[in-house]
């Protein structure tokens, strides 16, 4: 039997007094879309750390694809195949679209030296080029990434999540303040670079129409614990997650 | 003409020097988020330890020369980092601010304390002679230390924009979390900026001492004038840090003989009113964007 792509076990996280994390455990199988909701202050965003090592869980133990990661940092966990966006904007502003892009792959090859005296771009031009055509991103190739909007730089995140090839990405409100139009063109694109590489997906959102129709499974956290799991429709339908967050 | 030719180029060989020491205050700046108000001691030590190789190592100038930065580059690079900056940075960037103003002043004391206060000389790393351009004289110590503190410059510049470590830098400066996520190795990156920062230290010592000799407290005014030219030109750009630098040298050099010397210290000051007021961010700077 394969391992899952990801496998949470009993991770918890405290601040203080406060449980921003309280003993959450699941598995999300290979090439599955699993969207995470919960009103805000739920510890979806510290779950994300917590699994990416960003945060030291309190307890707990994180698995991908069947290899015990707990501890692992984050470039580490990157180097196994785990990509993630941000909530916040997470581009380099400074540097083009495509320096962008071939950053987010270039780490994945050549060796030390190849870092001093090879190509600065790692040969990695071609392949920016294709990853920023299949986000439609062509036209601002050049720009600056600063100086892109908002909705653009969301798609500009998710090329340089998938440039490295990961076999699991973890995204973080994809569709926080983006426009509709910009919407439907980012869950068509990560509808098919799922269909077409087998990626795993797990997604914070709280755009209920995004991840109920972009997601295949669902996991509902409130004060930090998993109060229901199940498909968007027994989610829509369950009172548990009703009261807690979807409201009447 | 020529006495004007022989302003500039003095003005710019100086100028090259405050931008070494000043491009220092950008790294640290973009690595650790910190200004390192003892930058001016970490150029005044290396012509010390240059000093005690020759002098009681015994060690040939250009020996002592490569031991020198060796060592400050451990010193003021690895050292700086592990034993200041690391413990003290997660308190925030102010209590690490008031640890560089504590460390400088316990460089200096030291320096004086073991070395003495006298003003030692410094073996020239070039020959005393002036040459003549179009009518004007010109040391060449001045021009050596122009195209070699130039030089410098371009090299850096070249390692941080052609090359995947020097780009993996820029990334991790201006968005350390996500470079981590990318699989850049963060805290490698923010070390090769400690260990350039120490080398430029180190070279700048090397250029600037033979001219100032070797004196516990030059790091005050190099320190300051270096400082306001990296914000004069852009605290977060090392173009910025290099405009800057060579902006004050020459105009430090102009008005000392075209107007007066007497306010030549103050000049600097002056200038970072003026650009403070009109251009925070610098003449080359970005502005960055701070959460409240």
């Amino acid at each position: 039997m394969t391992a899952p792509a990801l496998s949470v076990r009993n991770i918890s996280k405290t601040f203080g007094t406060i449980r921003a994390v309280n003993d959450v455990s699941f598995d999300v199988r290979t090439g599955e879309i699993l969207g995470l909701i919960g009103p805000n202050g739920s510890g979806k965003s510290t779950l994300f750390n917590c699994i990416l090592g960003q945060l030291p869980p309190d307890g707990g133990a994180v698995h991908v694809a069947g290899q015990q990661v707990s501890g692992s940092r984050a470039c580490d966990l990157s180097k196994l195949g785990v990509g993630r966006t941000f909530q916040q904007l997470s581009v380099f502003p400074q540097m083009s679209v495509l320096d962008n892009v071939i950053l987010a792959g270039q780490e994945h090859h050549g060796s030390m030296l190849s870092r001093l005296f090879g190509k600065p771009d790692a040969g990695l031009t071609a392949d920016a080029e294709k990853m920023i055509s299949f986000f439609r991103l062509e036209h601002l190739r050049d720009e600056l990434a600063g100086s892109l909007s908002y909705g653009q730089q969301k798609l500009l995140d998710a090329a340089m999540a998938f440039m490295a090839g990961p076999g699991l990405v973890l995204l973080d409100e994809p569709a926080g303040g983006v426009n509709l139009t910009m919407l439907a063109h980012l869950k068509e694109r990560l509808q098919t670079y799922n269909a077409e590489h087998g990626t795993t997906f797990v997604v914070i959102e709280h755009n209920m129409e995004f991840v109920m129709s972009l997601c295949s499974r669902i996991i509902v956290l409130a004060e930090g614990a998993i109060i229901a799991e199940g498909t968007p429709d027994e989610i829509r339908s369950n009172q548990q997650v009703i009261d807690a967050y979807l409201g009447g | 003409m020529s006495q004007f030719l022989q302003v500039m180029l003095s003005g710019l060989a100086t100028g090259s020097i405050y931008a070494l020491v000043a491009i220092g205050f950008t790294l640290i700046w973009q690595s650790a988020k910190t200004v390192n108000f003892a930058q001016g001691e970490f150029v005044m030590l290396p012509a010390f330890f240059v000093l005690v190789c020759t002098k009681v190592l015994a060690l040939p100038l250009w020996l002592a020369l490569i031991v020198a930065l060796a060592v400050t580059v451990v010193v003021l690079g690895v050292l700086f980092k592990k034993l200041v900056v690391e413990p003290i940075l997660p308190s925030g960037g102010i209590p690490l601010t008031i640890a560089t103003m504590a460390l400088a002043i316990f460089l200096k004391e030291s320096v004086k304390e073991f070395y003495g206060a006298e003003a030692q000389p410094f073996p020239p790393l070039f020959p005393s002679q002036t040459l003549n351009v179009f009518g004007a004289v010109i040391s060449l110590q001045d021009i050596c230390n122009l195209v070699v503190a130039l030089a410098i410059v371009v090299v850096l510049t070249l390692f941080l924009n052609r090359t995947r470590t020097g780009r993996c830098m820029q990334a991790a400066a201006q968005n350390p979390a996500v470079a981590e996520i990318l699989g850049i190795n963060v805290r490698r990156m923010v070390l090769y900026a400690f260990l350039i920062n120490g080398a430029l230290a180190a070279l700048a010592s090397f250029l600037i001492t033979p001219v100032y000799l070797a004196k516990f407290s030059n790091g005050e005014v190099l320190g300051l004038i270096a400082f306001i030219a990296a914000i004069v030109g852009g605290f977060n750009q090392i173009r910025g840090a290099l405009a800057g630098g060579l902006l004050i040298g020459v105009l430090d050099n102009l008005t000392a003989t075209y107007v007066t010397a007497e306010y030549r210290a103050a000049l600097p000051l002056v200038l970072l009113i003026v650009v403070i007021l009109v251009r925070p961010q610098g003449l080359l700077g970005t502005s960055e964007g701070r959460a409240v």
